[in-house]
């Protein structure tokens, strides 16, 4: 698809589902996507070429962060949504090398989707829910004593034209350790309700050992490796 | 989209598998979906720079596998429309917006085509554990054949399940939402749908 059919079509997906129909941008508004000759006339990649060097901010609508951890042992994957988390990136095309990334999550914003009403299967659990259980007990994400997981890049290196790794140091349970994210850059978009704003898109993924984090209850029937995976867009501040 | 498939086959390579899996001692016969174990998710690109993922929480399976024969094992999938969760952030937008994408007829029209559907067909095996299992998938009216890249996870005995056997699969597909006539929205929403599933089967008492 060409990005100016991605913009055009983005003007209407927008102003259903995130605007609310509050703003119904024209096809006139939407900016003039460079040509092909025009992107890769630079020595940076393409995706890479218009591209502001600014700061960005997560843009909460379109951004996803998940775990799993095998259950039974490894015979399926268990999965866990983080509903609450923000990030800042400070974004060099030029230098991605150079970026700076901060991620915070609220570890009280849990999705597990349990189906079906958890009470009346665990009468003897202290919580309310399976996801309050996954916050708060002492055993998993304990969050009353530990209210924030941060993540703080300390190391960027690249490792392909659009690929590259973020070392940084991930703080779970007061424990802070360094981890390390398989990180690949999507490319930019510019819907025009944001008017020149960049909106830039990013997967990562990484596996920790929640045990060096203190977190080893019930290992190895669920894993003490933990996946993490983000995909989601950052939004170029004003 | 591609990227996005190829990396979640690669991320559930790299998942943990303690366990060895084995089909030996492994029960024959119907096996239910065990809800609290069981995850299906559908995965689209958004504005072609990042995947966006949405949960299905009401869904069903049944599954008469073969142990010895795992190729004549019958796998059937109904899943609501209706009950999705998309983790918006903010609570109240959160209930419009999966209200309107389970019922707009842009979306999964559910007030029509109330049930997501998938009946296999054919089951071949292509490793040890892994294998494909092809069939009909019925979405938005339409019915079309599809094929599963499956994953046997192993089999585990909780206690609680006294001698029934619990066994766990990990599947993914990738389809064209096209093909089943939605093409709304076309250019900002892929037309690929990656769609994952990791779950557990439990054997179903006599």
């Amino acid at each position: 698809m060409s990005l100016k059919t991605l913009i055009i079509s983005g003007a209407s997906v927008f102003a259903l589902a995130a605007c609310g129909g509050s703003e119904t941008p024209s096809i006139e508004d939407a900016p003039t996507p460079p040509t092909e000759a025009e992107a890769s006339s630079g020595e940076l990649h393409p995706l890479l070429a218009e591209v502001a060097a600014a700061t960005y901010s997560l843009e909460k609508n379109h951004a996803f962060m998940t775990v799993k951890v095998g259950h039974n042992a490894g015979i399926s994957d268990y999965r866990i949504s983080f509903t609450d988390f923000d990030g800042d990136l400070t974004f060099d095309p030029a230098d991605p090398e150079g970026s700076s990334l901060n991620f915070s999550i609220n570890p009280m914003a849990v999705e597990t989707n349990y189906p079906g009403d958890y009470k009346a299967g665990h009468a003897d659990s202290g919580w309310e829910s399976w996801n309050e259980d996954v916050s708060r007990d002492a055993k998993w994400l304990n969050a009353d004593a530990f209210p924030e997981i941060t993540f703080t890049a300390t190391d960027i290196a690249r490792t392909g034209d659009l690929t590259g790794t973020v070392t940084g140091d991930l703080t779970l349970l007061g424990v802070t350790k360094p981890v390390t994210l398989d990180v690949t850059y999507n490319g930019v978009a510019n819907p025009p309700w944001f008017g020149e704003r960049d909106v830039i898109g990013f997967d990562a993924s990484t596996t920790v050992q929640r045990s060096e984090f203190g977190m080893t209850a019930y290992i190895p029937n669920i894993s003490d490796a933990v996946t993490v995976e983000f995909s989601g867009e950052f939004l170029q501040d004003e | 989209m591609r990227k996005l498939a190829i990396a979640a086959g690669l991320m559930a390579a790299i998942l943990p598998a303690q366990a060895e899996p084995t089909l030996e001692g492994v029960a024959s016969g119907l096996y239910e979906l065990e809800k609290t174990h069981a995850f299906l998710t559908w995965t689209v690109k958004h504005n072609g720079i990042s995947g966006y993922t949405v949960n299905f929480t009401d869904f069903d399976a049944d599954l008469a596998f073969d142990a010895e024969t795992p190729t004549n094992s019958q796998l059937s999938v109904s899943i609501n429309p209706t009950a999705m969760n998309t983790n918006y952030p903010d609570p109240d937008k959160k209930v419009e917006w999966e209200a309107e994408l389970a019922n707009d007829a842009r979306f999964l029209n559910a007030g029509e085509f109330p049930s997501i559907t998938f009946n296999s067909t054919a089951v071949e095996q292509t490793g040890d554990f892994a294998g494909t299992v092809t069939g009909d998938l019925t979405f938005l009216g339409v019915t079309q054949p599809v094929t599963l890249d499956v994953t046997y996870g192993g089999v585990a005995n909780p206690p609680w399940f006294g001698q029934r056997d619990v066994i766990g699969f990990t599947a993914s597909t990738t389809i064209n939402r096209s093909d089943f006539g939605n093409t709304s929205l076309g250019g900002v929403i892929s037309d690929e749908v990656v769609i994952e599933f990791s779950g557990e089967f439990l054997q179903a008492e006599e």
